[in-house]
């Protein structure tokens, strides 16, 4: 187990808080720590600043989540990684989608000409939008609070995917199978980051596998034609206990 | 140099090579048994499963420790009522399916072996040797009597081979293989209990306190189980612990193993590590003159 102080604490929407700490350790955009709260639980976390100041970005979503929230500046933070195949970047012009606190893993990726698609459930919910200029964003809001009214795929109708390097994508997975089906359809590459169940973090649970591939070793990201391969995405998943459910 | 083959059979089980997923890693979804499976594996053993859905410890469920790994799932599953879509969709490889299960009675292992049978498994695993569940696993296991009536009565009630996966924290392992003679097979070994403190957070890594260690650590006390049972009885046995390398297989078939499984090793060496095991053993076949597994079952053990 890796320990490391916090620093400082941001907080980003009434739900999410950045929490920057110290750690001395080579981590590239898209890779995540298992964090453990003692007591309290273990949970997949993507790591949303990679520089010297390293932080991850946080919803209040369950207790452990909750737990991290409450920590302090001072306190202890206890994880092991990090793991999972990282985004490949590319030089060139780049766009960023992220859904909800799914933006937490894209942001290492923002530079100053990177589009981002922001998409959210209400005004309150957006992410990181304010480090996009105002030419280089889109925001989708599901209840019109701001920006289009609807889904990712509204915002994506905005733009001409053709003109960027790369496409990068994460959020909820009926989101991201959205995206897919449209990519496609205008033929464009993209690296997807996806979100299962995950127990270990190391390849041998097999709570997170998609297709026969592990999510935390063989992603999370993953290319278009290897999400083409698998069955079950945007389709099943297994939950904590390992029964099969539709997405 | 000869030709030499991997086949191998236990009772009645025909296996393309000696190499067999171990029960709870990565075999919980079908597609990734299936997968497993294409990519070399001669057989999988599904995660064990009981009679009703269980959710298993709260993360953390695995710490790490020196040569291998602790872990405590906890028995997570879906239940035996919806295992049986990721049984169809594993045995689309063709290949054999192996059906674990746990239970804490006679009536529910016939119950559930029956069910299993159904769903077409090609053998039944039972776990007798879970280290880290109240009521199952290796508190089952480690009563001789109740053992000899669970393995007795399956083999009354379902044609498809047995295995009897024993727990290594007994006193005697002898006394629970003599037990479990009427087995098709016996598997050893499963997880030895064990536990971790991180001496930050000052208490146990692992909710459940207690785990069960697995990997490399543990493969001499594999090893001692499979030479002294097989020793000691001739029985078919299945080896398992610590296996990273065609050479630790070798070593458990020369103590007296027919097969063997691998589970930890998934993490170090990633799936690759079925084809790896495949071309390596025939390498190693060839040049020392085998020219089946047969040859080097139990060829190791002092008589
Ligand atoms: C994460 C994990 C889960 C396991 N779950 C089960 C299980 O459900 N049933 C079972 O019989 N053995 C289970 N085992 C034990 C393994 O099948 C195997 O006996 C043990 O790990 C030793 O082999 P290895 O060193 O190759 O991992 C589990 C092991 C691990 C590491
Ligand atoms: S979280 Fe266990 S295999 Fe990915």
């Amino acid at each position: 187990m890796i320990t490391a102080f916090i620093k400082r604490k941001e907080r980003k929407t009434p739900t999410v808080e950045t929490i920057y700490f110290e750690w001395d350790s080579g981590i590239l955009p898209g890779q995540f720590v298992m964090i453990w709260v003692p007591g309290v639980g273990e949970i997949p976390m993507s790591i949303s600043h990679i520089g010297r100041e390293k932080a991850f970005t946080v919803k209040n979503y369950g207790p452990t989540s909750a737990a991290i929230q409450a920590l302090s500046p001072g306190d202890r933070i206890f994880f092991r990684g990090p793991y999972g195949r990282p985004f490949q970047t590319v030089s060139g012009r780049i766009l960023l989608i992220g859904g909800g606190s799914g933006m937490a893993s894209l942001h290492p990726l923002i530079n100053n000409s990177s589009f981002g698609l922001v998409a959210a459930r209400s005004k309150e919910e957006i992410l990181f939008a304010d480090e996009f200029t105002d030419e280089n964003l889109i925001i989708t809001t599901d209840d019109g609070s701001e920006g289009i009214k609807g889904n990712v795929i509204e915002g994506l109708k905005k733009i001409d995917l053709k003109k960027f390097d790369m496409i990068y994508a994460c959020g909820p997975e009926v989101m991201l199978y959205n995206a897919y089906l449209y990519f496609r359809k205008i033929g464009v590459n993209a690296q997807l980051s996806l979100e299962r169940t995950m127990k270990c973090g190391i390849g041998i649970c097999d709570s997170c596998s998609i297709g026969g591939f592990q999510l935390c070793r063989d992603g999370p990201v993953f290319f278009m034609n290897e999400l083409e391969e698998m069955q079950e995405f945007g389709n099943f998943k297994l939950t904590y206990s390992g029964k099969r459910v539709k997405i | 140099m000869k030709d030499s083959s991997l086949k191998t059979e236990i009772a009645s089980l025909k296996l393309e090579n000696p190499h067999i997923l171990a029960s709870g890693i990565l075999d919980e979804n079908g597609y990734t048994m299936k997968k497993i499976l294409e990519e070399g594996a001669a057989a999988v053993v599904t995660k064990s499963i009981g009679m009703d859905e269980r959710n298993g410890y709260q993360a953390p469920v695995i710490a790490d420790a020196p040569a291998g790994l602790i872990n405590a799932i906890g028995l997570a599953n879906p239940g035996i009522e919806s295992f049986g879509d990721e049984i169809a969709i594993a045995k689309g490889s063709n290949r054999p399916v192996i059906g674990s299960i746990f239970a804490s009675t006679v009536e529910e292992f016939a119950n559930l072996a029956i069910r299993m049978q159904k769903y077409r498994v090609d053998a039944i695993e039972l776990n007798l040797s879970c280290p880290h569940v109240k009521g199952f696993g290796s508190e089952v296991g480690s009563d001789p009597d109740l053992v000899e009536q669970i393995v007795n009565e399956l083999k009354l009630k379902v044609p498809v081979p047995i295995f009897a996966k024993l727990t290594p924290n007994v006193t005697n392992i002898l006394d629970i293989a003599k037990a479990a003679h009427k087995a098709d097979a016996l598997v050893l070994i499963n997880t030895v209990r064990a536990i971790r403190i991180d001496i930050h957070a000052r208490m146990p890594v692992l909710s459940n306190i207690y785990g069960g260690l697995s990997g490399p650590a543990i493969k001499p006390i594999g090893l001692r189980a499979v030479y002294d049972v097989y020793r000691e009885t001739g029985f078919n046995i299945i080896g398992v612990g610590g296996i990273e390398t065609h050479e630790d297989a070798v070593e458990y078939i020369m103590a007296g193993a027919r097969a063997v499984q691998i589970g930890t090793a998934l993490m170090t060496k990633g799936r690759k590590i079925f084809g790896e095991l495949n071309s390596n053993l025939l390498q190693f076949m060839e040049r020392e003159g085998y020219s089946s597994i047969d040859d080097m079952v139990g060829i190791g053990v002092v008589k």
